[in-house]
């Protein structure tokens, strides 16, 4: 059996095919060509699968595909504008902390939902915020410089 | 040297490859897309001990979509092994820990290679199976290997079975030194088994070309060392084996050492294109990933001690058992460095430790980030504060007694040159506020040392082609994991060629094309490819300068490369475009192409001759433990190091701050947990409990200058060493706050609140 959805990603309109068991993150990356997002833990638990979801960070690999039809999807590849990256991609880089990356696009996505719902997070809403990304390279401590900064540079610009 | 004297080093410039990684872009081994490509899949041993009666394929050969069933009876007749050859690629008559890869398929899609595996019926003859090592040893247990020997080195009075390795350190005359000492001060202590949990998952991919060559995929440490064990495991000459890395996802030593992290992965995946004449893409499960690759071993310590009263440490005794697993892996060079270690990077005039490296029936152990230091640190550092309180003495106080001098030697060390050990220890204690700090209650504070002796190994190569606009492009051996590859590595040769780093761009490995190298591990990337990236540089510049010293009639001495200009000292009118002269180079030498090598006998022999001047690092902690849940809290973290010349400070911190980050979880939570068959409890990411944010504090780095190492400008390798300390950082402070003496690992709610109330009776 399988059921097709239409659903928009990064502004783009698609529509596919798909097994009533497929998860997001598979229509993403294997169906969709997404591969920005990334595979870890299938579980739900590290967070490097994060994407937005009408606006909402979730965990695309415990998530089904299904559930995203008629949805506005955002992924790491939908925050550059052109040339210039997102404020949170340039804080990561400007602080150091992008080591293997492969934690990289999850966390950008948890932190700019972050940023869109708290303007000025708290050290508590930031750590609340990133809790479910797991990062192995970096002890976390260049992150939260990372989130830090952008959430500035993000109130000075606007 | 100073900062000063330097246009990029010492700066913390945006990593190279950050663009491509924060916009989802770069390449890693997950998101190659091969045209034609089927998926591959391994059949894992359900048993940690058993003989192999039979295997049949016949039903899922038969299954629609499947294009190969390999078993061990398809592949060469090989074994492999770091130490000891005693492993099949594919578990041939015997299996020995649940994960040893048995069989393995390629079919159309994941769906039906997870059926077809379903439909190999393989008869198993279960044996016993010995799950601890001490008890491994004993000689009513199991025996694991029966064509491997015991080690030659054993005592002759030793009665034991299934060791893999037998270590040996010796100093003076650690006995008579004991019977002299004041104070003997005796204890064992425990760390259990963990996995690096890496976050992207191993991948192998390969493809059989039509002139018969293999070219494989993959996310290694080591892309050589696979290249030599693919062509050895499937009996091909290495001129026919092509290897790519892609990006790589994290690592920390779980991805190195040729194939033997990898569990076979790579020349399975060979071997499945081969016969199913299709590319062939293996991605590991998570779940399937912790119980199959190798991991940091679990270790049983015992050390005595002997001291004067004022804190002088006379003699050592140590023991040590070292979980190898199913097979050697790395157990013999990890358990070699733990052995080493047990003797302390203190004076140590009189030592000797044995060190067992045994069997079980268990995943392998492999390079984890500084392997075997961080088990026997825990011990050490642990020890230093036991001693410390027996001799009613202040912790900091009795280290700084031990620390040695310019001239002298510790164990691993024949001579040491710069010695920074009491320094990180002031200044970590400063910063703590060791004595100083108001402490509530249930609060503690602690502190532990640790080196890190950069082992000794081959050189490498980096080749710099300087490309007819002037931009660079170097090669080099290591990977990108977010060490010196794509950090310090391009920041030298700009330096050196004089032009902006982002003119400079590093490649990934490609086994035909760049210099061989031993692969991205022991902390050695700034050591090998940064002295190698440094000399080929100035090779290249000299080749540029004798060019553009014809055209400005000038001598090469008197020129200079500034801002993409070559120009005369001292009379900036006369210049030329370093893009001319690179584009000039097609007529004359066809391309300014610089070689470079890291001598690592010669630069070993320097060692031998003026001393050597290792890392060293001290970490302190505060920590507040509730009594009623046992749950600790750490609510500062120091860790000072001495890296030598700091190259990227940015990058050099995220090393220290992530090494700590892994050890504060081996401290506080992870663990691989099994069962009495030997089946893992815990492997998804639902179960093995690891550091998140809200776990940590914000670990503050701090590194001290002035200790020149063997590296480029005197950089120090900077990955390893910060998993030294942190696991006897916390335990000390959580004596310091209850009292009570943990010695097991990990400090977790439970083991704490169990200690907490023993420790009450």
């Amino acid at each position: 059996m399988s059921l097709t959805i239409t659903l928009s990603v990064n502004g783009k309109s698609h529509s596919a095919a798909l097994e009533p068991s497929m998860s997001l993150l598979d229509l993403l990356r294997d169906t969709l060509n997404y591969k920005g997002t990334k595979l870890c833990c299938n579980t739900g638990e590290c967070g490097a699968c994060t994407i937005l979801l009408n606006g909402k960070p979730i965990n695309s690999c415990v998530t089904l595909a299904a559930d995203a039809n008629d949805a506005q999807i955002t992924t790491v590849e939908g925050l550059a504008e052109g040339d210039r990256l997102h404020p949170v991609q340039q804080a990561f880089i400007d602080t150091g902390a992008v080591q293997c990356g492969y934690c990289t696009p999850g966390f950008i996505i948890s932190v700019k939902a972050l940023l869109d719902r708290a303007p000025k997070p708290t050290a508590e809403e930031i750590e609340e915020a990133v809790s479910g990304n797991i990062c192995r390279c970096t002890g976390y401590a260049k992150i939260v410089d990372a989130i830090q900064i952008a959430a500035e540079r993000l109130a000075g610009g606007s | 040297m100073a900062k000063a004297e330097y246009r990029i080093l010492g700066t913390s410039i945006p990593r190279m490859g950050g663009v491509e990684r924060v916009t989802g872009a770069g390449i890693y081994g997950i998101d190659l897309v091969l045209q034609g490509a089927v998926r591959g899949g391994v059949l894992r041993s359900q048993h940690a001990h058993a003989k192999i009666l039979s295997i049949d394929t016949s039903e899922a050969k038969a299954l629609p979509g499947v294009y190969a069933v390999v078993t061990a009876a398809d592949a060469p007749d090989v074994k492999y092994g770091r130490t000891s050859m005693d492993r099949y690629m594919l578990a041939k008559d015997k299996v020995r820990y649940m994960g040893d890869p048995v069989a393995a398929v390629a079919a159309e899609s994941e769906a039906v290679v997870k059926q077809a595996l379903k439909k190999i019926r393989v008869v198993y003859e279960p044996l016993p199976v010995v799950l601890d090592p001490e008890q491994a040893m004993k000689p009513e247990a199991p025996t694991l290997h029966e064509e491997v020997p015991l080690p030659a080195n054993l005592p002759k009075d030793a009665r034991v079975k299934n060791v893999c390795a037998f270590l040996t350190v010796h100093v003076g005359d650690p006995d008579k030194a004991m019977a002299e000492a004041d104070l003997v001060v005796e204890e064992a202590y425990e760390t259990k088994m963990v996995h690096p949990q890496y976050l992207e998952p191993r991948i192998a991919a390969a493809r059989h070309e039509v002139d018969g060559r293999l070219t494989i995929w993959v996310n290694a440490q080591a892309p050589f060392g696979v290249r030599s064990e693919v062509a050895k495991l499937l009996k091909i000459p290495l001129s026919k084996v092509r290897v790519l890395a892609t990006e790589i996802g994290g690592g920390f030593g779980g991805k190195a050492s040729g194939i033997t992290s990898g569990a076979g992965l790579e020349p399975i995946c060979g071997l499945l294109a081969m016969k199913a004449g299709r590319p062939v893409m293996i991605v590991l499960d998570k779940a399937e990933e912790t119980i199959s690759t190798t991991i940091r071993a679990g270790t049983k310590m015992w050390l005595q001690t002997g001291a004067k009263k004022d804190g002088t440490i006379v003699a050592r005794k140590g023991k040590l058992i070292f979980d190898a697993g199913a097979y050697s892996g790395f157990g013999a060079l990890a358990g070699s460095r733990a052995t080493q270690m047990l003797a302390g990077w203190y004076l140590a005039p009189n030592v000797h430790i044995d060190g067992y490296v045994v069997y079980t029936n268990k995943q392998v152990c492999g390079p984890v980030r500084g392997p075997g230091g961080p088990q026997a640190a825990f011990a050490v550092e642990s020890h230093m504060d036991s001693i410390a309180a027996k001799l009613d003495m202040d912790p900091v106080e009795l280290r700084l007694k031990n620390v040695p001098k310019r001239g002298d030697r510790i164990v691993g060390v024949p001579k040491l040159r710069d010695v920074s050990l009491g320094e990180t220890i002031r200044v970590a204690a400063e910063r703590i506020g060791w004595g100083k700090v108001k402490l509530d209650k249930n609060q503690g504070i602690g502190i532990a040392t640790g080196s890190w002796i950069e082992g000794s190994g081959p050189g490498g190569g980096a080749i710099v082609k300087v490309n007819e606009d002037g931009s660079a492009t170097v090669h080099i051996g290591k990977v990108d994991y977010g060490t010196a590859a794509r950090f310090g590595i391009p920041m030298i040769v700009a330096e050196e060629l004089g032009v902006p780093p982002e003119d400079v761009a590093v490649m990934n490995v490609d086994t035909d094309a760049s210099p061989w190298d031993a692969g991205t591990v022991g902390s050695r990337s700034i050591l090998v490819s940064g002295n190698a990236a440094r000399l080929a540089a100035i090779d290249a510049r000299s080749q540029l300068l004798r060019m553009a010293a014809r055209q400005l009639e000038a001598s090469p001495d008197d020129l200079e490369i500034k801002d993409r200009q070559i120009r005369v000292k001292g009379t900036p009118a006369k210049s030329l475009s370093l893009a001319s002269v690179a584009n000039a180079a097609h007529n004359e030498i066809g391309e300014v192409i610089g070689r470079g090598y890291f001598d690592s006998k010669a630069s070993e022999a320097e060692e031998k001759e003026k001393g050597s001047s290792p890392p060293f690092t001290t970490h302190a902690a505060i920590v507040e433990v509730d009594p009623d849940t046992g749950r600790v809290k750490i609510l500062k973290y120091v860790a000072v190091h001495d890296v030598g010349f700091v190259i990227h400070p940015k990058a050099v911190e995220g090393q220290i701050e992530g090494a700590t980050a892994m050890s504060i979880g081996q401290a506080l939570c992870e663990q691989v947990v099994f069962d009495d068959k030997g089946r893992t409890l815990n492997p998804t990411f639902v179960d093995y409990l690891m550091p998140t944010v809200n776990m940590l504090p914000r670990i503050e780095s701090v590194t001290v200058a002035g200790y020149p190492g063997a590296g480029p400008y005197g950089a120090k390798g900077a990955g390893e060493i910060g998993c030294v300390p942190p696991m006897a950082a916390i335990a000390n402070a959580i004596y310091n706050a209850t009292g009570v003496r943990i010695r097991k690992l990990p400090l977790s709610p439970e083991n704490v609140l169990r200690a907490l109330r023993e420790g009450s009776r």
